[in-house]
């Protein structure tokens, strides 16, 4: 198993170091405490890692999967909150909104698994589209723009969850992560993650070797849209409301589609550091690069130029076309791993 | 209105949107076609089109003459040259800048570049949008949705009638109908455009015919903007408001037709646009204007269910 | 009784015939070598076999079954069922409103217990108490449209190359399609997988099952890694390997899946003369374990050397068969394929 402990590594390496920051706090001056914004990360990291299994592992290019985390986000919201009858606890509604996650992937699944994988691209954006504005219409159930709230927070143990601690959330949002983290990697290392991968490099091939490439697929179709609308829940349960439609847009869906390919397509350590840099790059060059300008007087306060969200676009923009200009494969893929540790070189010229 | 009343303006509608839809879906299809590049881009160059186009009528001081005169016949007719010329240039720079570099990376890299370019054309209009110009509604917030002055005028072509049929509807047909029949012209008849069709098939064995495939994909990528751009001048004329995050849905809209169709099938788009077009005009009228998209979106998959490779599109065989 | 059965099988494409009524029968634990020029049909012949081209006429028998997907009244019967599964989401969703308001806003009071029963059998009764209810095109689409669909999937899916590979057909590509970001392990491993009875689950939470097989399956995959002479590789990416590794490799992958018929399609080319003499000692060796090899060569010493049964192919059509020195004898195979030396040697 030698080969394979390098990339082992990486994933838990970055989760454990997630593990510490909030004990590091404890000693570190307030300036330092940033623990409190990576709860949104770990949760867009749940989100990446269920596209992960549909397009880094399976290779199917699915651009909607804010639709899915919407469906998590509403099941969860109308499973917990007070206005309906159902008013489940925070474990069982979780539970159940990953099982109806399940049924919504296959769902969407079955009459698109054919589709090449452009055409499928576009059903699936279409998908997201379509969500959003059933969300919105049917709100005698959904409450259209207001969503659903106020949700009742998490309780474990009989503790019940607070705003005002972080803590709690940062450990039980890590933990999810940890669990999904583990899941997704047993599935890698599997028959199942061997067939998914088939499936990516050579359909046909994959399927001359009997492998049935249907169900696999839906299969990546169910298990990815339950684990993005679990990160769905969570998101609801952490907001303390369903959110309203609009929030589950194309943009979280190119988010998504950033984390994964920024970070390394089928790689799991790649699909964490992706959603660390993606979602902490907006955080850290945005505001210094309006600050910058501000500091220098370069555009006066009044000018288009001069709110920093108003550049958000542009600099995200401008970063992605460089990051593919340069570095195409992603920050950590998941084969590079393996070449490094395999000096041997690449094999002599191929029969045309 | 009569049953049959509602049914011809409902048609008129979805005739002048479809074609519109199927303008746009064309850049983005003869794009596609030739290297399989999803261009998200295309609905915000669109965009920017629009833009263009109203910066154009403000510097020209059209939105100070009454419609229908010589005068703004003649600036619509600069206008109609300009934009065009404007986007197809940006997408050409786009291309020569950003996607060159990516011919063999894989897939995902040209799409996920072009991600990033749509945010950039996106961003631009918002900055655009903030232009101290008159037509751009001084003093008010740049993000705000622009008005386009009315240029050709709404009076019903059809005397009293109950059915609308307007000088909009004739521009959009008199603009958009040559220019399809010329794309057609140059991409069947002209050796620039054969050697498009052949790129777009087997790119390797073009350049071992001495195609230069850099600059076909250029052209290639200069035309799909020069349709967007003449789209974006026909839909500002028409639907008379610009807002700077209008790219997305027209690029869905046209997305969706191109698959429809079959993407990479120029018919198809054409096709695809239409049926979209009418399908969006009946469903607002005869269902309901908020179940639209899911019902547009049902279609897609119904179509796709039977025939996986859109209504026109090739069926992908693969060498074995 | 024989193994393989091409009857009159005929493959066009659009105008091109590619096969031309094409008989060929294949008895257990032969060798059969398919050779002439290029062009002929003959990986064609292999992909209407295996599945990946629907005959437009004729049949291809494997063990006395066609190799397809029957219509069988089950089908009907799931297609109904998806039909009608379809009409009942369909109609749900057309009163989803108005069922929710019927079973729980109608219902629901704040901090009383929730009628459950009633709210169910307002559901049952929505449908027959109220006239303006949605019912039949919803349904009547639905039905339609759902049986249609999984129709036309289930068409598309009837000779799908993994039915052959399930019933014990294997093959290797003309040009290798080996999975190259895997390692050759797990591409033997791949290969293995319908002999696997693990579910997903058993993979996700690593249960007793997956522990079992997962232990077996290395040890055969590194077994057949073994028998062609890969096993020092096993670790290394497949891309990676050398041209005539990666033809091994496949032959390995392909052997995985335990087949009783082995279709190798040009499994020589590019090979040195001492590679050429390994792999003829391989596919004896193959054909020793039980497995009938079906092969596609141009390499003469190969076809000459192995082969029971030769049959030549050209333009379609066959247009000799015995064993090999009635074909390098045979006029016509001469003049279309092999040239006058090959009759003199």
């Amino acid at each position: 198993m030698t080969p394979f402990l390098h990339r082992v590594r990486f994933h838990w390496i970055l989760l454990l170091l997630a593990a510490l920051i909030p004990l590091l706090e404890l000693v570190l001056p307030p300036g330092w405490h940033f623990g409190e914004l990576l709860r949104p990360i770990f949760l867009m990291a749940i989100l990446g890692l269920g596209l992960n299994i549909l397009t880094g592992f399976t290779g199917l290019l699915n651009l909607g999967v804010a639709a899915f985390m919407a469906v998590g986000a509403y099941s969860y919201a109308i499973l917990t909150c007070d206005i309906y009858p159902f008013q489940l606890g925070f474990w069982s509604a979780t539970g159940l909104t990953v099982l109806i996650g399940l049924a919504v992937g296959l769902f969407l699944g079955l009459p698109t698994i054919r589709l090449r994988g452009d055409y499928l691209a576009i059903v699936t954006l279409g998908f997201g589209e379509i969500v959003q504005d059933v969300l919105k219409n049917l709100d005698t159930i959904t409450k259209g723009t207001q969503g659903i709230n106020p949700l009742p927070p998490p309780t474990f143990l009989g503790y019940a969850f607070t705003s005002e601690k972080y803590q709690p959330w940062y450990y039980l949002f890590l933990a999810f992560l940890a669990i999904v983290v583990l899941l997704n990697r047993n599935l890698q290392r599997s028959r199942v993650g061997r067939a998914w991968i088939s499936i990516r490099e050579d359909e046909l091939a994959s399927a001359c070797m009997g492998i049935n490439t249907m169900k696999m697929k839906l299969l990546a179709f169910a298990l990815g849209a339950a684990q993005c609308s679990l990160a769905g829940a969570l998101w609801a349960s952490f907001l303390g409301s369903s959110g309203e439609p609009g929030n589950y847009d194309f943009q979280i869906s190119v988010m998504a589609v950033c984390i994964v390919i920024v970070g390394g397509m089928g790689s799991i350590g790649g699909v964490l550091l992706g959603a660390l840099v993606i979602m902490g790059f907006s955080r850290i060059v945005l505001d210094n690069f309006t600050s910058f300008l501000k500091a220098h007087e370069l555009v006066s306060s009044t000018n288009v130029l001069a709110a920093p969200g108003n550049w958000k676009y542009l600099l995200f923009g401008l970063a992605l076309i460089l990051m593919m200009r340069f570095r195409p494969e992603g920050l950590l893929p998941s084969r590079q791993v393996r070449a490094e540790l395999h000096p041997g070189g690449k094999s002599e010229a191929r029969n045309p | 209105m009569s049953g049959s009343e509602v049914f011809l303006q409902e048609l008129i509608i979805g005739l002048s949107n479809g074609m519109i839809i199927a303008l746009i879906a064309l850049g983005y299809t003869m794009v596609y076609g030739i290297i399989e590049l999803i261009n998200f881009a295309h609905g915000d160059l669109f965009m920017l089109g629009c833009f263009c186009a109203l910066t154009l009528v403000g510097a020209l001081g059209l939105d100070q003459l009454a419609p229908n005169t010589f005068g703004v016949r003649g600036g619509l007719l600069l206008i109609l040259l300009v934009t065009p010329a404007f986007c197809g240039g940006l997408n050409w720079l786009v291309d020569r800048l950003t996607y060159r570099h990516l011919r063999e990376a894989t897939k995902l890299a040209p799409l996920v570049s072009a991600i990033g370019v749509s945010f950039v054309f996106m961003n631009l209009g918002l900055f655009w949008g903030g232009l101290r110009m008159a037509v751009f509604g001084m003093g008010r917030a740049a993000a705000a949705p622009k008005d386009f002055p009315v240029l050709i005028s709404n009076d019903n072509l059809l005397g009293q009638s109950a059915v609308q049929f307007t000088a909009k509807d004739v521009m959009v047909l008199i603009v958009t109908l040559p220019l399809m029949i010329a794309l057609t012209w140059y991409t069947k008849r002209t050796r620039a455009g054969t050697a498009m069709r052949a790129v777009a098939q087997d790119r390797v064995a073009a350049q071992l015919m001495g195609i230069d495939v850099d600059r076909v994909i250029g052209q290639t990528f200069f035309i799909g903007g020069l349709l967007a751009g003449v789209a974006s001048v026909v839909f500002a004329l028409y639907n008379n408001s610009i807002h700077f995050q209008m790219g997305y849905r027209a690029g869905i809209d046209a997305f969706t037709a191109a698959v429809l169709g079959g993407i990479g099938s120029l018919p198809g788009a054409v096709l695809g646009g239409l049926f979209i077009g009418m399908a969006r005009a009946f469903c607002d009228q005869y269902l309901a204007t908020r179940w639209t998209n899911a019902m547009v979106f049902a279609i897609l998959i119904l179509v796709l269910v039977f025939r996986p490779s859109g209504l026109l599109g090739a069926k992908q065989k693969e060498k074995v | 009784m024989n193994l393989l059965e091409i009857k009159t099988l005929t493959v066009r494409f659009g105008g091109l015939t590619a096969v031309n009524t094409l008989d060929l029968e294949i008895q257990p634990h032969e060798i059969v070598s398919l050779i002439g020029p290029n062009g002929a049909g003959k990986t064609t012949v292999f992909n209407a076999v295996t599945g990946i081209h629907e005959p437009t006429r004729g049949r291809i028998v494997f063990k006395g079954a066609e190799v397809c997907r029957p219509f069988h009244w089950r089908t009907a019967a799931s297609l109904a069922f998806f039909g009608f599964v379809t009409g009942n989401i369909l109609v749900f969703a057309a009163n989803i409103e108005a069922l929710w308001e019927a079973a729980v806003t109608a219902h629901y009071q704040y901090l009383k217990p929730f009628p459950w029963r009633e709210a169910i059998a307002s559901v049952f009764s929505y449908f027959t108490a109220n006239p303006s209810a949605h019912l039949e095109w919803p349904l009547g689409i639905g039905i339609v449209v759902g049986a249609g669909g999984a129709y036309a999937v289930w068409r598309q899916s009837r000779r799908a190359p993994e039915i052959a590979a399930r019933a014990g057909i294997a093959r290797t590509f003309q040009n290798i399609r080996l999975f190259d970001q895997m390692t050759a392990l797990d591409n033997v491993l791949l290969g293995m997988d319908t002999q696997l009875r693990s579910r997903f689950w058993h993979d996700a939470l690593r249960l007793p099952l997956f522990w079992r097989e997962h232990r077996e399956a290395e040890e055969r995959a590194m077994e057949m890694l073994r028998f062609v002479g890969l096993e020092p590789e096993a670790h290394r990416l497949a891309e990676n390997l050398a041209y005539g590794l990666q033809r091994r490799l496949e032959i390995a992958r392909a052997l995985a899946m335990k087949p009783q018929l082995l279709l190798l399609d040009e499994p020589a080319a590019g090979m040195n003369p001492a590679e050429t003499v390994e792999l003829m000692q391989l596919i004896q060796r193959i054909r020793e374990r039980g497995i009938t090899v079906f092969l596609i060569e141009h390499h003469m010493r190969v076809v000459m050397g192995i082969s029971d049964r030769i049959a030549v192919l050209d333009h379609g059509e066959k247009i000799a068969e015995g064993n090999p020195q009635e074909v390098r004898a045979d006029q016509r195979v001469i003049a279309a394929y092999l040239g006058k030396r090959m009759r003199d040697e």
